[in-house]
């Protein structure tokens, strides 16, 4: 079984151990299994994974982290069992920054309908809405977020930490554009009608809108 | 028969979901067709009042799914169409005494008997939408113009297509078109806009519409109101007809009537 808690005399810890998989695809499957088996188990909210002599990039260990929070489970460590003696003192950190990810780029989900009030939208990948996003809907992604109708709810693009992640649409006009860890609203007061593509980004830090220029 | 079970319905309250129900159920009976009013709003019904029939409520939606009488007793024949009946909602019980799968085997046995069976929704989307809408063929939507009321109609319409109810029809309610010229109020294609589905009709702000609701009996029974006029239209719109769209310079107003008149002829 590769989930095991350590009971290190007073605080017991749940460890999943991954170090017999390889890829990415093989570890996150294998991670929601554990998970599935941890859930019913008990109340532990922390979670370590070890990969073994695995290592991870950046973007790996984000997809595995969204899939622990998706769990309402937070990471609380990530080691290498081989490579160095795990404990809480030990602080092992086991991303390699060269190393490349596969998986860049990303997946595109295609939505061919509009998102009403109350309806949400979540993805690893890009998000092509064909359609309308309306007040009180919500689109989240991982990568990009491409809106071919009316942005007038709320659209969050590089919702895993990815700050080059863009939001255009047709016409953006929304409640509130988040991109990574930045969020921004319509400054109050008057409200000027724009009827041109637009795009927002992150530039110097800030949210800017420009037009969409192709 | 070929019958059909139009939901009414909103989210928000207070919009004219009743009123719309008793009219267009009456104009549709003006019309010779044999109708069925629902009022699924347990526990605070309505219906019964505006169609002016509450006094002769022996048995309700919650007897007949429960079995304490047969339908046909229950259903309450309208005072002055014969093909007009009133299946009222209980008052002292609530949402919960009935199943949408009941709902759904009561529309059923409605469709035997009838051309139209308009289901009266309660505002929310909790149990009595689900309720609702659990034996509905198509929705009409009502939706006021502010902002809230199209909101909550945008959200009925996401829960109405992932029901299955994807050919929901809007219509809208209380539009005064002199705040509209002025910019004060939304605009229909505003409205449309957002919404995105069809309109079956606007109906506009109507004092007669507070006198008729009162004296229980419906709007479109006079000839005098603005709102009894649109809520006909709607009616022949959704019996098949083309009826031109209300326009906000319509009015009926006798004066302006006749100075049309007066500008027609010269």
């Amino acid at each position: 079984m590769s989930v095991e808690v350590l009971a290190d005399s007073s605080n017991s810890e749940l460890v999943i151990d991954l170090s017999a998989f390889s890829s990415l695809e093989e570890m996150k499957i294998q991670l929601e299994k554990s998970l599935a088996v941890v859930e019913k188990y008990g109340d532990e909210k922390q979670v370590c994974i070890d990969t073994g002599v695995k290592r991870l990039t950046e973007r790996q260990l984000r997809e595995l982290e969204s899939v622990l929070v998706e769990h309402g489970l937070q990471l609380k460590e990530l080691r290498n069992s081989q490579s160095c003696s795990p404990g809480p003192s030990s602080k092992c950190t086991v991303i390699d920054p060269t190393s490349h990810d596969l998986l860049e780029g990303g997946e595109t989900v295609m939505i061919c309908r509009h998102l009403r009030s109350g309806q949400k939208f979540f993805t690893r990948g890009n998000i092509v809405i064909l359609g309308d996003i309306n007040p009180g809907a919500e689109v989240i992604a991982g990568g990009n977020i491409l809106v071919m109708g009316a942005l007038r709810g709320m659209a969050h693009a590089g919702a895993l930490g990815d700050e080059d992640s863009v939001i255009a649409a047709f016409r953006l006009n929304p409640t509130q554009l988040r991109i990574a860890n930045h969020i921004t609203r319509a400054p109050d007061g008057e409200r000027f009608v724009v009827n041109n593509p637009e795009l927002a980004r992150i530039r110097a830090g800030k949210v800017v809108i420009e037009k969409l220029k192709i | 028969m070929n019958s059909k079970v139009l939901v009414v319905t909103s989210g928000k309250g207070g919009v004219g979901k009743t009123t719309t129900t008793a009219n267009l159920g009456t104009a549709l009976a003006m019309m010779d067709k044999k109708v069925v009013l629902v009022d699924t709003d347990i526990g605070l019904r309505n219906l019964d009042v505006v169609m002016g029939l509450e006094n002769r409520i022996v048995f309700d939606i919650v007897d007949v799914v429960n079995g304490n009488c047969k339908l046909k007793q229950a259903l309450i024949k309208d005072k002055r169409f014969e093909g007009l009946c009133l299946l009222p909602a209980a008052q002292t019980k609530d949402k919960t005494s009935v199943t949408p799968h009941q709902m759904k085997n009561l529309t059923n046995e409605l469709r035997k008997d009838f051309d139209f069976i308009l289901v009266d929704c309660p505002a929310g989307i909790e149990q009595g939408f689900k309720n609702a809408i659990a034996g509905a063929d198509s929705a009409i939507v009502v939706a006021t113009p502010e902002v809230s009321s199209v909101r909550d109609a945008d959200r009925i319409v996401g829960l109405l297509e992932a029901a299955g109810l994807t050919d929901s029809r809007l219509i809208i309610n209380r539009i005064r078109p002199k705040m509209v010229k002025r910019g004060d109020m939304m605009d229909i294609s505003d409205i449309i806009d957002i919404l995105s589905i069809d309109l079956v009709g606007v109906v506009p702000e109507d004092e007669c519409i507070v006198i008729s609701t009162n004296r229980g009996e419906p709007a479109v029974l006079g000839n005098t109101s603005r709102a009894g006029e649109a809520y006909r239209k709607i009616a022949r719109r959704i019996m098949g007809e083309e009826v031109p769209m209300y326009s906000l310079d319509e009015s009926s107003n006798i004066m302006t009537r006749f100075k049309r008149m007066l500008k027609l002829a010269r």
